[in-house]
């Protein structure tokens, strides 16, 4: 008998430090600034047991049957108390108010807890031993907490469970105290009853605690996060947003399925529709297949050659359900020819010619990546072009980055070619520029395929009209040895940013 | 198996040495006992041929392959290189592994100013340069140098962060004294025409070290100190207080600000030393230590391994100092140390982790004693280039060649490993897990290091002269270790040849 009484002692203890490092890790995670979470947290904790202590003294008569009530209690509050505060952060405002307000509840009915439990044993043991038994236990728990809480809670069980997980064990110090006490307990039946009831909900949400904390997770990052992959060559990420998906290449958003039509159309058709004859056509970057997607509108193309860096881009695309819905299984197409080699590399050793090339890397925001908007890479661009072949270069946004935009222009004509810059607006980059480049002269014009959505025959031309905030500005040459574009878009999209 | 107590109390606390990657490795191109050979007269097999031809090269490194390759282009073909090592090159020769090729020793080559006419015309045989335009795939790409100072990188190998406002003053005296000095035509490449345009002002410079100028010159920043210390370094294995002025400020006054340049390339400077060889390809002999030149009666005797060369002209294009063994009657021994150098190239399995600037072709680190990593990759068109080579360069400056070589040759690899990472763990901590492979080339007789009075010493005077139709050819009578030199003094050589055997 006593030592069944000291093991609960030993395990509200426990529960009752449980408690305090879930809200404080809560807090930490979902506020930051752990230091400033836990000891506020604790503080606050400390002092509600201290008012929990205090009312004890009220409690007069009946203290096995509010010893078991109050124990109910913590378990239910305690055990959703990480539910709550997750549910809490995620669609209220006022996450802090129901945090401390939870925490002082808990405190103060963990801080009746031990009073109460020590005056119910008062009669069966002498107060000397009584106190240095109790405390012993009530800090041996506190230690049997702490420890399991990091080693063993945290990383297996979660916040959300681990919470539940002690909110029943409270519950089941209060069902065998009816069966302890049932002697005093004039209503045992009753109280057996409400701690079954409390069982019953803790373990309902043991089974859906990773169902509650998942939904939670996901509306903080405002968007699902569908897919991720880590490649050697770099972090893929697929967001959805109701019915929009996001493409992140290292955290660089690529496309938004919503719009990215108007991006691929713009990069395609201007020089497509003019070149009716196209037979060979070069895709370089673009390994998700929407740029090929539109390449596919011309039934005259009879090759396509893809080249991108990383097999696990085009795995993907080609083999994910969803994503092959996005390219309509464009990387199935048995016109297609897909390389996975380092463009640059790449482009110097072959030596085919393509009638249309479309250049689509990512934005030069690293020497590496400079390389691709260098002069000589355009170089190479232009003698791997048929006679009266026409190359598209994505060539960020001339709004956000206009010195980069004109310094690729420049580039691009101190490599040989004549230039035609563009832009379209894709709500979701803002203003993006392209520029169409060909050893011959070139107007837009031509037989657009039926069923785009943005470009029109009509609009095509106004495609290359530039207004006064997008006009040209003075740019230096992107060479290998001295990468300018590089120090511009730096610059330029930093300004932005702040 | 017994432990030590090393190994031991690391282990208790659970410091054990990363065990995951054991470092390979071991030292590289070892070419010490050759050289004893011939200095100790070791017996040479006996002559099985005899061959009659006009012309030797003695020597397949830059000056001797330039050599050839002014024969070649004056139609004269009468003539073999002899060359010891198994490949020709020299200090101009590069490695190479499953990731990049790599330099082991000569990496780059500043873009030539007008006077450095052979280099010119090198460069558009070559095809580096084409109407005018220089080819950028070979020019240092972007981002070019960074410095580690004060603990973290900065751009250029200037050092900007923690000047005062006298240490940005001294440095514009320093380079407007330098620009003075280039603006005066006296300082050139190759250095023989400015000399020709020499006021005895500026071949006083060689009466003094660097740092007794700078001394004269009221210039004495830390900062500057160490800059034009670590050019001295750099291009002649000698630190500012031993260099010579002449030498020191020619580093800064033949050369217009390199903004486009240099040229450089992954395996180095073997780029150049392979095509030059492929010109002229039938006329070298590999594996051919020449280890007796003897003047009988009109004409030379060349011993080379079971081969007797009997020639009108020998151009000696080994490394000068050699010829006190070899040549016989004696030259004048060149009147320089010659400096030790090591070079290590370090196979990356990873990069560092790094912050702030991204990795440059050249990579310095302030205060360090040696003189930072140029990276093989740099020149790469890759834009992924997960795993790499570094190219590790110490020269060893300080006190006299002969001790220095004494500890080159010293310490052994693990020694040397120890001596590298502890230098780059100041800027990188983590180096240590990135290595997989580190490589040691000892080179022990570098390069000659350019102390006062050199530039007028009558013996380098002297041996500068071709005699009896020997010229010496090789860049380290020159006194500054450079392309240019080497080249230039390769071509004069060729060119006396020519005009001595009437072609
Ligand atoms: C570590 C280091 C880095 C350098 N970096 C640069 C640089 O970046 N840029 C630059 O311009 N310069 C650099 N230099 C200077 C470089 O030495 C010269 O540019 C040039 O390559 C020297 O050429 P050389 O032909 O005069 O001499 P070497 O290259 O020394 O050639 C001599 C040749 O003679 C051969 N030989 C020797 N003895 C015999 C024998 N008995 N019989 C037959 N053959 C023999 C040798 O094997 C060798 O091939 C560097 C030098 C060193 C040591």
């Amino acid at each position: 008998m006593a030592f069944v009484l000291f093991l609960s002692v030993f395990l509200i203890a426990a529960s009752g430090l449980i408690y305090e490092l879930i809200a404080g890790a809560l807090a930490s995670y979902l506020l930051g600034d752990s230091v400033l979470q836990f000891s506020t947290i604790i503080g606050a904790y400390l002092f509600a047991m201290g008012i929990g202590s205090y009312l004890s003294r009220f409690i007069e008569r009946a203290l096995i049957a509010r010893f078991i009530s109050i124990e109910l209690m913590v378990g239910l509050l305690g055990g959703f108390s990480s539910t709550i505060l997750f549910l809490a952060f995620t669609w209220t405002t006022s996450f802090r108010l129901l945090l401390y307000g939870l925490v002082l509840a808990i405190g103060i009915l963990v801080g009746l807890e031990i009073p109460l439990l020590m005056r119910i044993l008062r009669e069966r043991f002498q107060l000397k031993d009584l106190v240095a038994n109790v405390l012993t236990f009530d800090y041996l728990g506190a230690l049997g907490a702490s420890l399991l809480f990091p080693l063993l809670l945290v990383p297996h069980l979660g916040l959300v469970r681990s919470a539940m997980l002690f909110g029943l064990i409270n519950a089941l110090v209060a069902l065998w105290s009816t069966f302890l006490f049932r002697d005093q307990l004039p209503r045992a039946m009753a109280q057996r009853i409400g701690s079954i009831a409390v069982i019953a909900l803790l373990t309902a949400g043991m089974f859906f605690g990773q169902q509650i904390t998942d939904t939670a997770d996901a509306a903080l990052y405002s968007d699902d996060v569908v897919l991720t992959r880590t490649t050697p060559y770099q972090r893929i990420a697929l967001t959805r947003w109701k019915d929009d998906y996001r493409l992140y290449l290292n955290g660089h958003l690529q496309f938004s399925s919503r719009d990215e039509y108007r991006y691929h159309e713009s990069l395609v058709h201007p020089a497509m529709a003019s070149r009716p004859g196209a037979r060979r056509a070069l895709v370089l970057g673009g390994g998700d297949g929407l740029a090929v997607r539109e390449l596919l509108k011309y039934p005259g193309l009879e090759s396509i050659t893809l080249v991108d860096l990383d097999p696990e881009m085009t795995r993907l695309f080609k083999t994910h359900p969803l994503l092959r819905g996005l390219n309509k299984d464009a990387l199935s197409s048995p016109k297609l020819r897909i390389v996975n080699a380092d463009a640059f590399p790449w482009l110097q050793a072959s030596r085919d010619l393509y009638d249309v090339a479309f250049v689509d890397f990512p934005d030069p925001n690293n020497y590496s990546l400079g390389k691709l908007y260098s002069s000589a890479f355009y170089r190479l661009l232009s003698r791997s072009l048929t006679e009266g072949g026409l190359a598209v270069v994505q060539s960020t946004s001339p709004m956000f980055a206009r010195q980069s935009y004109w310094c690729i222009v420049e580039t691009l004509k101190a490599a040989g070619l004549k230039t035609y810059p563009y832009h379209a607006y894709v709500p979701s980059f803002g203003e993006w520029g392209f520029v169409l480049a060909t050893r011959t002269d070139w107007s837009p014009g031509g037989q657009l395929p039926e069923g785009l959505r943005f470009i029109t025959t009509a609009q095509m031309h106004a495609l290359f009209e530039f207004p006064p905030d997008l006009a040209p500005v003075p740019a230096e040459v992107n060479r290998l040895n001295d990468q300018v574009l590089v120090r511009y878009y730096d610059r330029e999209w930093r300004e932005i940013v702040r | 198996m017994k432990l030590t107590r090393r190994q031991v109390a690391p282990a208790l606390i659970g410091l054990t040495l990363k065990a995951d990657q054991p470092l390979k490795g071991g030292f590289a191109l070892e070419a010490q006992d050759r050289g004893h050979q011939i200095r100790d007269r070791a017996a040479t097999p006996a002559t099985k041929r005899t061959i009659r031809i006009p012309a030797v090269i003695v020597g397949g490194g830059i000056s001797g392959l330039s050599a050839a390759w002014w024969f070649r282009r004056a139609r004269f073909t009468d003539f073999v290189l002899l060359e010891m090592e198994s490949e020709t090159g020299g200090n101009a020769r590069a490695g190479e592994n499953e990731i990049t090729p790599f330099p082991w020793a000569a990496h780059y080559l500043p873009l030539p100013a007008n006077d450095s006419i052979y280099v010119r015309l090198l460069c558009e045989e070559f095809g580096l340069l084409k109407d005018g335009v220089w080819d950028e795939r070979w020019l240092c790409h972007s981002p070019q140098e960074r410095l580690f100072l004060h603990g973290r990188w900065q751009e250029g190998i200037e050092p900007h962060i923690g000047l005062t406002k006298e240490d940005a003053a001294q440095f514009d005296r320093f380079f407007s004294r330098v620009a003075e000095l280039r603006h005066s035509g006296a300082f050139t490449l190759p250095m023989d025409p400015g000399l020709r345009r020499s006021k005895p002002a500026h071949l006083a410079l060689d009466r003094l070290t660097l740092s007794g100028w700078m001394r004269k010159e009221g210039l004495y920043s830390p900062y500057l100190r160490w800059l034009v210390d670590y050019s001295t370094r750099d291009d002649y294995a000698t630190g500012a207080d031993a260099v010579s002025a002449w030498a020191g400020l020619h580093y800064f006054a033949a050369r217009d600000s390199e903004e486009h340049g240099p040229l450089t390339w992954p395996e180095g400077n073997a780029w150049i030393a392979r095509r030059l060889t492929q010109t002229v390809s039938s006329h070298i002999r590999t594996g051919a230590m020449v280890s007796r030149v003897e003047r009988t009666g009109s004409f030379w005797r060349v011993h080379a391994g079971d081969t007797l060369y009997e020639t009108d002209y020998v151009i000696w294009a080994a490394p000068t100092w050699l010829a006190r063994w070899t040549v016989s009657p004696p030259p004048r021994a060149l009147p320089m140390e010659s400096a030790p150098w090591l070079v290590a190239n370090l196979t990356m399995s990873r990069w560092p982790a790094e912050k702030g600037l991204p990795p440059a072709w050249d990579n310095v680190i302030y205060g360090s004693p040696a003189l930072g990593y140029v990276v093989a990759t740099h020149q790469s068109l890759k834009t992924h280039i997960p795993r790499t080579v570094w190219t590790y360069y110490w020269a060893m400056s300080q006190g006299a060649a002969l001790d220095q070589r004494r500890i080159l040759l010293g310490g052994d690899w693990r020694y040397w490993c120890e001596r590298i990472f502890a230098d780059l763990q100041r800027a990188h901590p983590d180096i240590r897990s990135c290595v997989e492979r580190i490589d040691i080339f000892r080179i022990g007789h570098a390069m000659p290091r350019p102390a006062p009075g050199f530039l007028t010493h009558p013996d380098r005077l002297a041996l500068l002269k071709p005699s009896n139709n020997l010229a010496f050819a090789n860049t380290d009578l020159s006194g500054l270790s450079l392309f240019e030199e080497a080249q230039y003094r390769g071509v004069e050589a060729a060119r006396a040849a020519l005009s001595t055997l009437g072609r």
